[in-house]
C-alpha cells in the first residue's frame, strides 16, 4: 500500500460541553482576516504584518502588578510523542467568536475562551513525519485548516471538528514534514513544508479555501531554463537543494505580495558539491499572492553551510526615511544579520550583524553578506556562531519603531562528516562551545543598532527548543519570557522589567491578546498548558 | 505507551483507525530513548531547531553514553524515518551492488552516470524489497537499466536492503560520526600552548591529556571548554552583597533576573531574591577560555589538538 494513502481515518471528537450555556457559533468574515487583532486573533501573527503588536490598552504598566491567572487548559493523556516526552504547546492560538484553537502535532483543540473548557478535539494518526512542533491552525468562515506531520492539509468544521476534506501535498518518506500554521488570504490557503534530511527541494503551495484544489506551487530552487540556475553547479543540485518554507510568511494587502522566508540549503553542512549562491534558499522572497510568481528576492545567507535556515519572520512596517514614507520589511535573521529591505523593490536599507560574528568579509553590491570560506565546516572542525534566532516570534511596535528579538550569542565547532565530492543529507554536525547566552534586543530597523539589550542571566546555555515569543502592546508593554520559566513584562521603550511570574514551564508558543466581554486577556502556552491571564474584576 | 493514549481522555469517543500503527513508530523502548534524544537532537543539529549543540553537559553525556545502535534508533524514531534496514541482508547485498550497479550508480549509490538512488522514488517507497525486488528483476530497459532477471529474489532483496542502508547513512544523522579530526601541525600547536596557555597552566595540566578523552573530537572540545560539571574548581561562583553590607560567597546553582541560589563552603544552600540593594558579582573560572573561543582560529585549534593528542 502506498505510504501516503495508508492514512487511517481520524475523527473529530465533538465532546460538546453538556453544561455550557451556549456553544459560540464560529463564522469568520474573510474580510476580517488580517485586520489588526482586537476581539479576535485570526492568523498566526494576529494580522498579516508579522508585527505581533496590539492596540489594546487595558493592561498597562500602572496595573501589571494586579495581573492574574484566570484559567488553565492542560493537555492530558496524550503521552510521549516521538521527540517530545511530554506535549509542548508551540502554536500561536487563534481566537474567533469566543472560541480558541490550539494544536500540538497530530492534535487540534477548540476551547471555550471564557472558561478554557474543551469544545471539541481532533486527533490524527500520522504515518511518518517529524513531530518536533506544530505552530497552529488557520481559519476562513467556518473552516479550520490544520497541517499534519506527514503533510496532509486537513479542513475541519470550526464548530464541530468534523473533517471536511484532506489533501496530501508532500511525501513523508522523502523526509518532508509539516509543522507550520497555514496562512489564509482571500481564497488561498498557503501551505509551507519542512524537511531537510534527504536533499529535497522546498516549495510553497496555494490551495483553494473551499475545494482544497491546488492553485499554484512555487519551488524554492530554480527549474530548467531559469536564469537562477547559474547559482547552482547543475540542475540536479538545484533539484535537491532544500530551501524549506516551514514558517508562515507575511503579506502586504496593497501590493498583493506574500513575503516568505526560505530555509537552509541542502546538503546542509557540506557545501562542496553545490558551489554558488544557491538561490532561492536562505532568502526572503516576494511572491504574487494569486499566481505564486516571484517578484523579487533577497538572499540573506548566500551559499549557507551552517544551517542558518532563514525562517525567522519577515516583519512588515512603514516608516519615514529621509522625509519619505517607505514600505519596509525587517528580519533578525538566524545567520546573525539584521536586514531591513524596501518591500516594494527588495532593495536593502540595512544589513548589519546584531550578534558578534566574524564569518563574513563584507556585503555584495546587493547587500548580501559574503561568507568567508575558511569558516565553512571542515573535517578538523571550524568555529562559527550558533543560530542567532529561531522560529519563536519576534515583534515590532509602531509606538517605539523598534524590532524586538530574543537573540542567541554563542559559538559552535562545525565538523564535516561527509568530505566526498558529492555529499548528501546533512554531511556534517555541530557542537556548541563556551557559554551560549540569550539576549533580548530592541533594534532600530533604520540603523540595525540595538537601542537596548537585556542579557538573561543563566548558568545553562540558552536552550532554543521552546520560545519565548514576543508580543508588544500600545501601552508600552513587551511580553516574553526567559529560559527559567519566568513570564516577564518589560517596558518596550527602555527594556525595564515591570513584572514577572514563575510558571511551571518555559513559555513555549506564541503570546496573543484580545478583548473578551470587556476584559483584555493575555494568552500563551507554556509546556503542556495554555494559560489565560487578565486583570481581576 | 504510544500516541493512541490520546483517545483515553476523549471520554469514550472512538478513533476509527483502519490501519495498524507502524511497528517502528510505537516500539515501547524507543520512546524512552527518543525522550532522551529529543532534548539532544534538537541541539546537535536540527532543521527547525537550533543549530549546533546548545545542550547541557548532562544531556551531552547521556547522548555520548548511548551505543551507536541506540543513537541511530533514537534518531530514526525522532525523525520519523522509515523501517530499520536489515543490516545482515545489506552486507550480503553490498558485493552484489558493487558488481552489478555501482558502475552507473556509484559505490554508495550517490550516482555517477545514472542518478543517485538515495532520493529515488522506487527506493523510498519500498520497505523491505516488496517493491524493489520486482522492479530490479524487470529493470528499466527504456532508460538503459538492464533487467536483473537471472538473480534470485533473495539476492535482489539483499540489494534492496543495501540501498536502504545507504539512505539510512544519509538521512539518519544519528549514524554520523566525525572523521579523523587530527589534521593540525603539532609543532605549531606546542608553540601556541607555550605562548598562550602557560600563564595559567603548567606542563602538568597537559601531561597525559592525549589519553584522557574518549576520542580526538572530545579532546578538542575538552581543551577548549573543560566541563565544569566534572570539575568543581571550574564552577561559577558569586559574591552576593546584601543590604546592610552582609556578603555571601559560594558556588552558583541557579541565577536569573529574580533569584540567585548559592552553596557556601559549608555546603549550605542560600536562596536570595534579587532586588534593590542586592549586588551580585560573578566569578567564572572559565572566563579566559570564553574569551579565547571568540578569537580562536581554526588553524590554532587544529594545531593545539594535534599537539595535545601526542601527550599520552
Amino acid at each position: 500500500m502506498k505510504w501516503a494513502s495508508a492514512v487511517c481515518t481520524a475523527i473529530a471528537t465533538a465532546a460538546l460541553a453538556s453544561a455550557g450555556p451556549s456553544i459560540p457559533h464560529v463564522s469568520l468574515d474573510p474580510n476580517a482576516i488580517g485586520k489588526p487583532p482586537i476581539t479576535s486573533w485570526t492568523t498566526f501573527n494576529g494580522n498579516y504584518s508579522g508585527q505581533r503588536y496590539s492596540t489594546l490598552t487595558q493592561i498597562a504598566p500602572a496595573n501589571v502588578g494586579r495581573f492574574a491567572q484566570q484559567w488553565v487548559f492542560r493537555i492530558a493523556g496524550v503521552g510521549p510523542q516521538r521527540g517530545a516526552p511530554v506535549p509542548v504547546i508551540k502554536c500561536t492560538p487563534l481566537l474567533i467568536n469566543g472560541v480558541l484553537y490550539i494544536t500540538i502535532p497530530d492534535h487540534v483543540w477548540a476551547l471555550d475562551a471564557r472558561t478554557g473548557k474543551q469544545l471539541w478535539h481532533y486527533g490524527w494518526s500520522d504515518h511518518g513525519g517529524h513531530l518536533v512542533g506544530q505552530r497552529g491552525v488557520a481559519i476562513w468562515k467556518s473552516t479550520v485548516y490544520f497541517l499534519t506531520p506527514d503533510n496532509w492539509l486537513i479542513a475541519l468544521n470550526a464548530n464541530t471538528g468534523q473533517e471536511l476534506w484532506r489533501k496530501n501535498y508532500a511525501d513523508a518518506r522523502k523526509q518532508y514534514f509539516s509543522t507550520s500554521a497555514p496562512l489564509v488570504i482571500k481564497n488561498h490557503v498557503i501551505v509551507g513544508v519542512g524537511g531537510d534530511a534527504m536533499d529535497m527541494p522546498g516549495f510553497l503551495d496555494s490551495f483553494d479555501t473551499v475545494t482544497g484544489n491546488l492553485q499554484w506551487t512555487w519551488w524554492s530552487t530554480p527549474r530548467k531554463d531559469d536564469p537562477a540556475l547559474k547559482t547552482w553547479p547543475n540542475e540536479s543540485a538545484s533539484d535537491h537543494g532544500g530551501g524549506m518554507t516551514w514558517m508562515p510568511g507575511t503579506y502586504d494587502t496593497e501590493l498583493n505580495l506574500l513575503y516568505w522566508p526560505t530555509g537552509n540549503t541542502n546538503p546542509v553542512f557540506a557545501g562542496q558539491g553545490r558551489p554558488g549562491a544557491n538561490l532561492w534558499t536562505e532568502s526572503i522572497v516576494a511572491l504574487d499572492l494569486d499566481t505564486g510568481k516571484l517578484k523579487w528576492y533577497f538572499q540573506v545567507s548566500p551559499h549557507d553551510t551552517h544551517d542558518f535556515d532563514n525562517t525567522t519572520a519577515p516583519i512588515l512596517f512603514d516608516q519615514v526615511v529621509d522625509g519619505k514614507p517607505r514600505k519596509l520589511l525587517a528580519q533578525a535573521a538566524r545567520n546573525g544579520f539584521f536586514v531591513t529591505l524596501d518591500r516594494i523593490t527588495g532593495k536593502y536599507l540595512v544589513v548589519k550583524p546584531y550578534v558578534p560574528l566574524d564569518y563574513s568579509s563584507g556585503l555584495s553590491p546587493q547587500g548580501e553578506p559574503i561568507p568567508i570560506p575558511d569558516k565553512d565546516p571542515t573535517v578538523g572542525g571550524s568555529i562559527n556562531i550558533v543560530n542567532a534566532s529561531n522560529w519563536p516570534a519576534p515583534a515590532y511596535s509602531p509606538k517605539t519603531g523598534m524590532v524586538y528579538v530574543n537573540s542567541v550569542e554563542g559559538k559552535a565547532i562545525y565538523y564535516l562528516t561527509d568530505d566526498s565530492k558529492e555529499p548528501s543529507g546533512y554531511g556534517g554536525t555541530g557542537t556548541g562551545i563556551g557559554h551560549i547566552e540569550r539576549v533580548l534586543q530592541a533594534i532600530d530597523p533604520l540603523t540595525g543598532n540595538a537601542v537596548w539589550k537585556h542579557r538573561y542571566p543563566n548558568l545553562n546555555n540558552a536552550p532554543t527548543t521552546v520560545g519565548p515569543s514576543i508580543l508588544t502592546t500600545a501601552t508600552n508593554l513587551l511580553i516574553t519570557g526567559d529560559d527559567q520559566k519566568n513570564l516577564i513584562i518589560y517596558s518596550a521603550d527602555k527594556g525595564q522589567i515591570l513584572w514577572h511570574h514563575e510558571m511551571t514551564a518555559n513559555e513555549s508558543g506564541g503570546i496573543i491578546t484580545y478583548m473578551l466581554d470587556g476584559k483584555q486577556y493575555i494568552l500563551f502556552g507554556a509546556g503542556d498548558s495554555l494559560y489565560a491571564w487578565s486583570l481581576p474584576q | 505507551m504510544d500516541l493512541y493514549t490520546g483517545v483515553r481522555w476523549l471520554n469514550g469517543m472512538k478513533q476509527l483507525c483502519l490501519n495498524s500503527w507502524p511497528r517502528w513508530l510505537s516500539h515501547p523502548v524507543l520512546h524512552v530513548v527518543v525522550a532522551v534524544f529529543a532534548v539532544l537532537s534538537v541541539t546537535a543539529i536540527g532543521q527547525e531547531e537550533p543549530s549546533a549543540g546548545q545542550n547541557s553537559a548532562q544531556q551531552r553525556k547521556t547522548y555520548q553514553n548511548m551505543t551507536p545502535d541506540q543513537r541511530a534508533a533514537a534518531t530514526r524514531a525522532f525523525l520519523g524515518l522509515g523501517p530499520e534496514p536489515n543490516k545482515a541482508a545489506a552486507a550480503r547485498g553490498a558485493p552484489l551492488f558493487q558488481q552489478n550497479c555501482a558502475f552507473c550508480h556509484g559505490q554508495n549509490a550517490h550516482g555517477v552516470t545514472a542518478p543517485s538512488l538515495i532520493t529515488s522514488d522506487e527506493v523510498l517507497s519500498d520497505d523491505h524489497g516488496e517493491r524493489l525486488t520486482p522492479f530490479l528483476k524487470a529493470g528499466r530497459p527504456d532508460k538503459g537499466m538492464p533487467a536483473f532477471a537471472t538473480m534470485s529474489d533473495e539476492q535482489l532483496n539483499d540489494i534492496a536492503e543495501f540501498l536502504h542502508l545507504q539512505v539510512e547513512d544519509v538521512a539518519n544523522r544519528g549514524t554520523y560520526h566525525v572523521l579523523n579530526i587530527v589534521v593540525g601541525n603539532p609543532v605549531q600547536g606546542e608553540t601556541y600552548v607555550k605562548a598562550r596557555c602557560m600563564k595559567c597552566h603548567t606542563a602538568e595540566t597537559f601531561a597525559h591529556i592525549g589519553s584522557s578523552f574518549g576520542s580526538p573530537d572530545q579532546l578538542q572540545r575538552g581543551w577548549i571548554w573543560p566541563a565544569s560539571s566534572e570539575n568543581s574548581k571550574l564552577a561559577i561562583s558569586a559574591t552576593v552583597k546584601q543590604p546592610g553590607g552582609a556578603t555571601l560567597t559560594g558556588r552558583v546553582k541557579v541565577i536569573n533576573d529574580f533569584r540567585i541560589t548559592v552553596v557556601d563552603s559549608a555546603g549550605q544552600t542560600h536562596v536570595i531574591n534579587r532586588g534593590p540593594g542586592i549586588e551580585v558579582e560573578i566569578n567564572d573560572p572559565l572566563a579566559d577560555h570564553q574569551e579565547m573561543i571568540q578569537t580562536l582560529t581554526n588553524n590554532d585549534m587544529h594545531n593545539v589538538t594535534a599537539y595535545l593528542a601526542t601527550l599520552k
